[in-house]
C-alpha cells in the first residue's frame, strides 16, 4: 500500500499519464483498506497501532481526511506548523522592505504606504512630518459658529494636483467636509474629478460639526481662484498662492527667512517652469533640483516642506518621472514613501 | 363641396370695403372685379379648391424656396407706400418678412392702394412668388427673401386705432426715454393682454413658461412619481385663516385652497410613495409687490423618503438643476429675445446644488454688518443681501438653506431630533429671492397634535388632517414652487406680471 503511494508520488508528472494503471490500482487499495477499516477498528482498540494510526492517504479530492471527513489531530498539528513558518516569513519580508524604506527616506519613522494606501482618513503620520501647533481660529479669525468654508474655483483642463495633496493632508488634520461641484458654465467634466476628493463623509448631512469646508468648483476659469471671506479677503489666484494658503493651515512657514524664501522660490519655480516652461526650461529645472538633493535629503534643507511638494506634482504631471537624474528618483521615491501622495497618483492613473 | 362652402363662408365675412376681389379667393373658379386678384387667370387656378392650397411658415421661407410660387397667411405687421411699389411687412409669431406688391402685368395701381390701405395687425392670405435679395434686410428675421405679390386677400380685418402699437412695446424701457420713442407702460399692455400677447417677448417668454412645466413634468414622470390632481375648493384653511378666500358653497361657505399641502400627503399615506401636482393656487394676501400674485401656478412635490430628508432635497434640486439645463440647452433662441428688451445676466448654477445651512447664512449676514437674532427669520432684503454674498463667493445663483428655525415654520414642520431650535425644513432662492418653502412633515398623529397645540390651533379645524396619519404614515417631505415666480427669477425679470398670462393681483381681476 505505502510503496504504491511512494512509487507514485516520486513519479514525474509527465509521466503520471503512463502510470494511470498504478493510478488505477492505488484506489482499488484504497478502497479495500477503507471498507475494511471499520471491521478492524472494531475488532482492536488500542493493539494493532500502525493501522490505527492510519497513513496519511490522498482521497480522490486531495485532501487529508479520514473515513468521517474530520482532520486528524496531526495532520491538524504539522498545518498548523506550517502557517506559522509562513507568517513568520511574510512579517520578516514585510519588516525588511519597511526598513530599507526608511532607510532611505530621510524623516519617516516608518513606512507609511501600506497605512495610508487604504483610507483618506487615517490616522496622523503628519505629526511626524509636519511639525508646528496651529491654530485655526488664530489663522483664519474667530468663527462665527458655522463652517469655515473654502471655495476653489479650478478649470477641469488643468486639475491642481498639489491642492488635492494638501486637501489630504488636511483631512488628516482637522475635520474637513469636502464637497465637488460643476459649475453651469463647465461643459464636461471626467467622472474622476468628480470623485477627487473621496468618498462622501458619512456626517455631511451636518454641516456645522466640521471645521473645514473644502468646496471645489469645476468652473470655465482662465486662472485658478480660492475664495475663503468675501468681505475680508480678496480672491487669491493661481495654484502657488493658494498652496501657500493652505500649507499655512498644517505648519508655519519656517522662520528662518532664508530657509523660507527658498521654500518660496521653488514652489514658483515649479509652477512657472516646471508646469508652464517649455522643455528646455524643464530641463534645468531637474538639473537644479538635482543638484540642490545632492546636498540636502530635502529641498529646502533637512525638513520636508511645502516645495517638495509643489515640485513633486509639477514633476509627476510634466510626466518628466522617468527621465530624472537620480538624485531627483531618489527624492521622488522617498516622497511616495511619505504617503502623502496617494490622490496625485491615483488621479494621474 | 360642403367642405369649399364651409371655406367659402368662413373668408367672405369681413372683405374691405371697396369690394376690390373677390369675397372667396379660389373657390371661385373666375374672380371677378378689377384691382386684388387679377392673377386668378392664370391656368390650373380654376377648380383649385381651398382645401388644396398648401400655406406655408414664414420661418420656412428660405433662399432655397426661391422662385416658388407659395400662400401664405400672416398678419400686417406694416404697410407703406411708395409711388408705384406697397412695401408690407407679413408677421407670424416670432418671425416675419417683407412682401412688395408693385404695379405691373400682375398688379394695377389699385391694388397697391389697396394694399397699401389695410390696418395693421389684419390677417392676410398672400399669393406669392419667394425672390431672393441683394442686400439683407436687417429688420426681419427672414433677411435673405422677399415677397412678390400676385394676390392678396384680406381674411380679417383689424380696426385702425390699436391701443397700443407692437413696436413700442417691445422696445427697452430705457430706449424709449433717451430718444423720445413711446414705450408702453405694464398696466396698458396688462389691459390690452391679446395684442400685448403678440409680441415676440411674451411669445417667448411664455414658450419659455411651457417649457418649464413640460420639464418639470417629463423629469420627476422619468423618477417614478405620479401626478395627480387635487381639489381647490375645501372645507378648512389649511396654512391659517388670514389669507383665504371664501366662496359660497350652497348653503354653507368654503375655501379656496392655499396649497395642495394636505392632499398631498393624504396621497402619501395613501402609498403613492412620490406624487406631484400642477394646479392653481389662491392666496388672499393684500400684498402689492413685484412678486406676489393672489392666483398663481403651483407646482408641488411630496415623496416618501428612506432614511433621511436629504434624500428629499436631492431629488428637488435635481428636479430644478435638470430643468435649467433644459431651459439653457432647449430654449436660448427664447432667452435671447427676452434679453432683447430686458437685459439680464445668464442664470448659473451648481451641479450638485450648493447647500448651506441656516447657521452659515447668520454667519455671512453678522460678516456684512446685519443685525440679527439666531432664531430670526430672514426679511427680503436681508434674502437679497445674502443671494448677493452667495453669488460672490460661490458664483450661483441657485442655493438651498437648509435647517430654518422651528420658531418661523408652520405647526407641521419635524423638529430637529438633535438640536430642538431648529427644523428639518429648507428653503431654495434663485437669484436672492425665494421660490421653494418645503419641510419634512411630522408623520405621527401625536407629535402633530403637540405641535399644533404648542402653536395653538383648534384641533377641531385640523380633525380631518391629524386623523390621515393615524393609520401608518411613512416619513416623507416636499415643497412647492410657483411656475411664475422661477420663469421670472430664471430670465433675470423684474415683475411677476410679465410671466403670467392673465395675472391676478388685489387690483387686477380682468380680463
Amino acid at each position: 500500500m505505502q510503496q504504491t503511494l511512494t512509487l507514485y508520488l516520486q513519479l514525474p508528472l509527465f509521466r503520471r499519464l503512463k502510470r494511470n494503471a498504478l493510478f488505477i490500482m492505488f484506489i482499488v487499495h484504497l478502497l479495500l483498506y477503507l471498507l475494511t477499516l471499520p471491521v478492524i477498528m472494531s475488532l482492536s482498540d488500542d493493539d494493532d497501532i500502525s493501522y490505527h494510526r492510519s497513513p496519511l492517504l490522498l482521497n480522490t479530492q486531495g485532501g487529508l481526511n479520514t473515513q468521517n471527513g474530520e482532520v486528524e489531530p496531526a495532520v491538524k498539528a504539522l498545518e498548523a506548523r506550517q502557517d506559522e513558518i509562513m507568517r513568520k516569513l511574510y512579517e520578516l519580508k514585510a519588516a525588511v522592505e519597511g526598513l530599507a524604506k526608511t532607510v532611505t527616506t530621510p524623516d519617516a519613522d516608518l513606512d507609511l504606504t501600506v497605512s495610508s494606501s487604504s483610507s483618506l482618513s487615517s490616522q496622523s503620520p503628519t505629526s511626524t512630518t509636519f511639525r508646528g501647533t496651529t491654530d485655526l481660529d488664530a489663522l483664519l479669525g474667530k468663527d462665527l459658529g458655522a463652517l469655515r468654508d473654502i471655495v476653489i474655483n479650478a478649470n477641469p483642463a488643468q486639475p491642481p494636483l498639489t491642492l488635492l495633496v494638501l486637501h489630504s493632508v488636511l483631512c488628516q488634520r482637522y475635520r474637513v467636509l469636502s464637497t465637488v461641484h460643476v459649475h453651469s458654465s463647465a461643459s464636461s467634466v471626467p467622472p474622476q474629478l468628480l470623485s477627487c476628493l473621496g468618498p462622501r463623509h458619512p456626517d455631511s448631512y451636518a454641516r456645522q460639526m466640521f471645521q473645514l469646508g473644502f468646496t471645489l468648483i469645476w468652473k470655465d476659469v482662465p486662472k485658478l481662484q480660492m475664495k475663503f471671506s468675501v468681505q475680508n479677503m480678496c480672491p487669491v489666484e493661481g495654484e502657488a498662492n493658494v498652496a501657500r494658503f493652505l500649507f499655512k493651515l498644517l505648519s508655519p512657514y519656517p522662520s528662518d527667512p532664508a530657509v523660507a524664501t527658498l521654500v518660496d522660490s521653488w514652489v514658483d519655480t515649479a509652477f512657472f517652469q516646471l508646469a508652464e516652461g517649455s522643455s528646455k526650461e524643464r530641463a534645468t529645472v531637474l538639473r537644479a533640483l538635482n543638484a540642490a538633493l545632492g546636498r540636502n535629503p530635502w529641498l529646502a534643507g533637512p525638513e520636508f516642506s511645502l516645495a517638495d511638494i509643489a515640485c513633486y506634482c509639477c514633476v509627476l504631471q510634466s510626466a518628466s518621472a522617468s527621465s530624472a537624474p537620480t538624485n531627483v528618483q531618489r527624492w521622488i521615491k522617498a516622497c511616495e514613501n511619505l504617503g502623502h501622495f496617494g490622490p496625485a497618483k491615483l488621479y494621474l492613473k | 363641396m360642403s367642405r369649399s362652402s364651409i371655406c367659402l363662408a368662413a373668408l367672405s365675412a369681413p372683405v374691405a370695403a371697396n369690394k376690390l376681389g373677390p369675397p372667396s379667393p379660389a373657390c371661385q373658379a373666375q374672380p371677378s372685379g378689377t384691382g386684388g386678384g387679377r392673377g386668378g387667370g392664370t391656368g390650373g387656378r380654376e377648380g383649385l379648391s381651398c382645401t388644396d392650397r398648401v400655406l406655408v411658415r414664414v420661418q420656412d421661407l428660405i433662399p432655397e424656396k426661391a422662385d416658388q410660387l407659395i400662400w401664405l397667411r400672416a398678419r400686417v405687421h406694416t404697410s407703406r407706400a411708395k409711388g408705384k411699389q406697397c412695401f408690407l411687412v407679413l408677421r407670424q409669431q416670432q418671425f416675419n418678412l417683407q412682401a412688395l406688391v408693385a404695379v405691373g402685368d400682375r398688379a394695377s395701381k389699385q391694388m397697391v392702394k389697396f394694399a397699401a390701405n389695410i390696418t395693421k395687425e389684419s390677417i392676410v392670405d398672400v399669393e406669392a412668388f419667394v425672390r431672393t435679395v441683394e442686400q439683407k434686410i436687417e429688420s426681419c428675421s427672414q433677411q435673405d427673401v422677399e415677397l412678390h405679390i400676385e394676390r392678396i386677400f384680406v381674411i380679417s380685418q383689424a380696426e385702425p386705432r390699436l391701443p397700443l402699437q407692437l413696436e413700442d412695446a417691445v422696445r427697452p424701457d430705457g430706449d424709449g426715454e433717451e430718444e423720445g420713442r413711446a414705450t408702453v407702460n405694464q398696466d396698458t399692455k396688462l389691459d390690452n393682454r391679446v395684442i400685448d400677447l403678440r409680441t415676440t417677448t411674451s411669445q417667448a417668454i411664455f414658450r419659455l413658461q411651457s417649457g418649464v412645466c413640460q420639464l418639470f413634468r417629463d423629469t420627476l414622470t422619468e423618477k417614478g412619481f405620479v401626478e395627480i390632481q387635487t381639489p381647490k375648493i375645501i372645507s378648512a384653511a389649511s396654512e391659517g385663516g388670514a389669507n383665504v378666500f371664501t366662496v359660497s358653497y350652497f348653503k354653507t361657505s368654503a375655501y379656496l385652497a392655499q396649497s395642495p399641502q394636505l392632499y398631498k400627503q393624504m396621497c402619501i399615506c395613501g402609498d403613492f410613495e412620490k406624487v406631484f401636482c400642477v394646479g392653481p393656487v389662491f392666496r388672499a394676501e393684500d400684498s402689492n409687490t413685484h412678486r406676489h400674485l393672489t392666483e398663481f401656478v403651483g407646482l408641488d412635490i411630496e415623496m416618501a423618503f428612506s432614511y433621511h430628508y436629504h434624500e428629499v432635497i436631492d431629488s428637488i434640486t435635481d428636479t430644478m438643476v435638470r430643468i435649467f439645463k433644459g431651459l439653457r440647452d432647449n430654449f436660448q433662441t427664447e432667452i435671447q429675445t427676452v434679453n432683447k428688451q430686458f437685459p439680464s445676466e445668464p442664470f448659473k448654477f451648481l451641479e450638485p446644488t450648493l447647500r448651506l445651512e441656516y447657521t452659515e447664512a447668520v454667519a455671512m449676514l453678522h460678516e456684512a454688518g446685519v443685525e440679527m437674532g439666531d432664531e430670526e427669520d430672514l426679511s427680503t432684503p436681508n434674502e437679497k443681501l445674502l443671494g448677493r454674498l452667495v453669488k460672490e463667493k460661490y458664483d450661483t445663483d441657485f442655493y438651498v438653506l437648509d435647517k430654518y428655525p422651528l420658531a418661523v415654520r408652520p405647526f407641521y414642520t419635524m423638529p430637529d431630533p438633535n438640536n430642538p431650535k431648529y427644523s428639518n425644513s429648507y428653503d431654495m432662492f434663485m437669484r436672492g429671492e425665494e421660490i421653494l418653502s418645503g419641510a419634512q412633515r411630522v408623520h405621527d398623529a401625536q407629535l402633530l397634535t403637540d405641535r399644533a397645540n404648542h402653536h395653538q390651533i383648534d384641533l377641531e379645524k385640523i380633525k380631518a388632517y391629524i386623523d390621515s396619519f393615524r393609520y401608518g404614515a411613512p416619513p416623507h417631505g416636499g415643497g412647492g414652487i410657483g411656475l411664475e415666480r422661477v420663469c421670472m427669477l430664471y430670465l433675470g425679470l423684474h415683475n411677476i406680471r410679465q410671466t403670467s398670462m392673465f395675472p391676478r393681483d388685489p387690483k387686477r381681476l380682468t380680463p
